[in-house]
């Protein structure tokens, strides 16, 4: 690409802002390490989100819709994902998908980090539980963690920044039922404000937390990193779109080319890249920066940058319940967990295991957009459900496949000409059997919490939230792309922060862990790769 | 039939509107969703977004190109059983489509003050005034906490 503006060098450059690349930005920075943050997104007006307009539930499904070619927005690129059984969802602004995220909280077990030495299946990571702990709490100071500790499913973690959220009537019916089966249940850790939290309000129950929150009481990294990154000395170059990242003859990375906001090519050089665009961005950029010295993609010598994707097998049930308190206050699915099956058994049939996330109501037109039939029965149905439901959401852990895989769609391109993410995916026996268990036990304890009706769904093909095992980590340079402190085994200045690192994805939300596990690599950088300062 | 660029003939929303009383018919004192007058609502957001207008084309297309229908005098002839059935036989042979118009009449409908006051939704946006619910009670916890830490220990 023919270069305009050639700026000065720099120490670090991350691409992306997202949870991952925002707490890389910000820990650099706060150990003096000049670092630019490229991100191809705007920065977000708080105070144009969906719940501040009377048309919020048409803009949740259309210009702020979890999926980005349904979004069209300028800083979205198109997905190929025709041939998943999973679509993928991301939001590309300053903030990244935390702008979007529910921000529900779990972290890892330890036994996440060891399947192949517990269950034989997939690999052990190369670091442990304890070793990201540290970085579990530093991450929880910093986007402020509603909750509480003494979970029995998990092992202790230090006091929550604030109380749980209100668990609400519908989260004290579920708990109820929990406690009568005998199954674990804890309040959900919730990266949203309970209580008011360094400068941001508490929330207020709107609800829909998951498009965007104008109090900023849920801590997206736009308001909770890259703030302090910026009094720090980093800068954050929005509008900014890498096309590649850019090697010399000996293999080490020199810098990146982007597109700033008017379409001018620019090179930024830098001691080092971090790549933090998440695991479907990450393994585009990496393989659409084949060079000279990298020839099946940048740090591909493995041919495992884009293979093993893994999303979270999803699946669910919802109980209509009598008619109560409407079930519809209340930040959406930050209300309780349950781990009862998270760890494998043997006797249920799979290995590994699923969290179940509950989830309350929502607005009339989401609620009938739901599964309403349409026709004579249409009112009645629908006003069996508004207001009076509850979820169980079944969060199941996807062993890595190296045929579910990111490449380089061969025709679609997004404006720059950069290739689209060309995505493949189906489940596996395990999955599905886990699916099934899961439902199953939804069902029980839906039923067990007094609903008169139980609506399931057996595989949620829009929920790939979490993008995972892209460029994974591991000690061995055959078979992983990174090593356990995020570098690159084919570039010595080159880190992949985000999911892409993961191993295994165990059966929770990610984004803790993969929070830790960029405040652990950047961690790194300051204490042993000095050599990357000015 | 719809014209090329998608904006809707007069005879496409007679069509659309009968259609849209089948989704969602009266109740109470309130008429059905297309007597509401929602398909100007329903063709500002088509025309704005792509997934619904290519939807809302193909399936009034298929409405119009259905030869049973047309035998019957056009999709305004048929009764309203016979309406329904040649939906459902759309909603079967085009499936995606039809969910995405079924989709913004219902996001047409349910945005409506009057239909807000008659299932008890407050109407407008959300923020700032959400909502409140009393503050988390640890005493909800009693049982959970006798049980002993149950999490699987892994090697180094
Ligand atoms: C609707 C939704 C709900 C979710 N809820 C939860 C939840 O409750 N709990 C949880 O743990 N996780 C949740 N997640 C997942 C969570 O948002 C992600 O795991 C997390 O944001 C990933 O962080 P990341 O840094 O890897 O990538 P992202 O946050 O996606 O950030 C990547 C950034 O990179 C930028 N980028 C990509 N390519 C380029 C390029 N070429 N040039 C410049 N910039 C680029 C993008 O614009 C984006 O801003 C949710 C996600 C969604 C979509």
């Amino acid at each position: 690409m023919p270069v305009v503006t050639s700026h000065e060098a720099v120490d670090v450059v991350v691409v992306g802002s997202g949870a991952s690349g925002a707490a890389a930005t910000w820990r650099l920075a706060k150990s003096g390490f000049k670092v630019v943050c490229l991100e191809q997104g705007p920065w977000v007006d708080h105070s144009k989100h969906p719940a501040t307009k009377a048309n919020w539930e048409e803009l949740t499904r259309t210009s702020w819709a979890y999926h980005p070619n349904i979004r069209q927005g300028l800083a979205d690129y198109s997905v190929n994902d025709d041939a998943s059984a999973i679509k993928v969802l991301m939001f590309n602004a300053v903030g990244g998908s935390t702008i979007h995220w529910t921000a529900h909280v779990p972290r890892f077990h330890p036994s996440d980090f060891r399947v192949r030495t517990l269950d034989g299946v997939a690999d052990d990571w190369p670091i442990t539980y304890w070793d990201l702990e540290p970085f579990y709490d530093e991450n929880d100071v910093m986007m402020g963690c509603s909750g509480i500790s003494g979970d029995p499913a998990n092992p202790d973690r230090s006091p929550r920044q604030m109380p749980p959220l209100p668990l609400g009537p519908d989260g004290d019916r579920m708990a109820k039922a929990f406690d009568r089966l005998g199954w674990h249940w804890w309040p959900s850790d919730s990266h949203v404000n309970s209580q008011p939290y360094r400068g941001r309000l508490a929330c207020n129950n709107c609800g829909p937390v998951g498009w965007g929150c104008s109090r900023m009481a849920k801590a997206s990294t736009d308001v909770t990193y890259l703030p302090e990154a910026v009094e720090f000395g980093a800068e954050v170059r929005a509008e900014s779109t890498v096309y590649s990242v850019v090697t010399g003859g000996d293999g080490r990375v020199t810098g990146v080319n982007y597109f700033d906001a008017e379409g001018h090519a620019q090179w930024q050089p830098a001691n080092a890249v971090i790549l933090a665009c998440n695991g479907i961005g990450t393994p585009r950029m990496m393989l659409h920066s084949a060079s000279e010295s990298h020839p099946a993609g940048l740090a591909n010598s493995s041919g495992l940058v884009g293979k093993n994707l893994m999303f979270h097998v999803y699946a669910g049930a919802s109980g209509v319940f009598p008619k109560n308190e409407p079930a519809y206050k209340g930040p959406i699915a930050n209300i309780i967990m349950s781990q009862q099956f998270y760890e494998t058994d043997p006797a249920r049939g799979f290995v590994r295991g699923y969290t179940f996330q509950m989830g309350r109501s929502t607005g009339p037109a989401s609620t009938a957009v739901g599964g309403v039939p349409w026709g004579a029965g249409h009112h009645q149905d629908f006003i069996e459900r508004f207001g009076n439901m509850s979820g169980l959401g079944v969060i199941g852990e996807d062993l890595p496949l190296e045929t579910n895989r990111v490449t380089l769609d061969p025709d679609r391109r997004d404006r720059f000409g950069i290739p689209a993410p060309l995505v493949e995916y189906r489940l596996d026996e395990n999955s599905k059997r886990l699916l099934a268990h899961g439902v199953r036990q939804a069902r029980t304890a839906l039923l067990e919490a007094g609903a008169t009706r139980v609506i399931e769904t057996a595989q949620s093909v829009n929920a790939g939230w979490h993008l995972m095992g892209t460029a994974r980590m591991g000690e061995d340079p055959g078979r992983s792309v990174v090593d356990g402190n995020c570098q690159a085994h084919d570039a010595d200045n080159l880190f992949v922060i985000d999911g892409s690192a993961f191993v295994t994805g165990g059966g929770v939300n990610p984004t803790p862990t993969i929070q830790a596990v960029a405040l652990r690599a950047a961690d790194y950088i300051c204490r042993e790769r000095s050599d990357l300062k000015r | 039939m719809p014209t090329k660029q998608g904006a809707l003939t007069d005879s496409d929303r007679r069509n659309m509107r009968v259609v849209m009383d089948r989704l969602i018919p009266p109740v109470d004192d309130l008429p059905g969703a297309g007597t509401m007058g929602l398909l100007d609502e329903i063709e500002r957001i088509a025309s704005e977004h792509d997934r619904y207008r290519k939807s809302l084309v193909r399936f009034l297309d298929a409405l119009t190109m259905d030869m049973s229908v047309e035998a019957e005098g056009g999709f305004l002839a048929l009764s309203g059983e016979q309406q329904d059935e040649a939906i459902r036989e759309i909603e079967e042979s085009l499936s995606k489509e039809f969910a995405n118009v079924l989709e913004v009449v219902y996001i047409s409908y349910y945005s409506r003050p009057e239909v807000h006051a008659r299932i008890g939704w407050r109407t407008g946006p959300l923020q700032p005034l959400g909502f409140t619910l009393p503050p988390f009670d640890e005493s909800i916890l009693d049982t959970v906490r006798k049980r002993e830490p149950f999490w699987r220990q892994a090697p180094d």
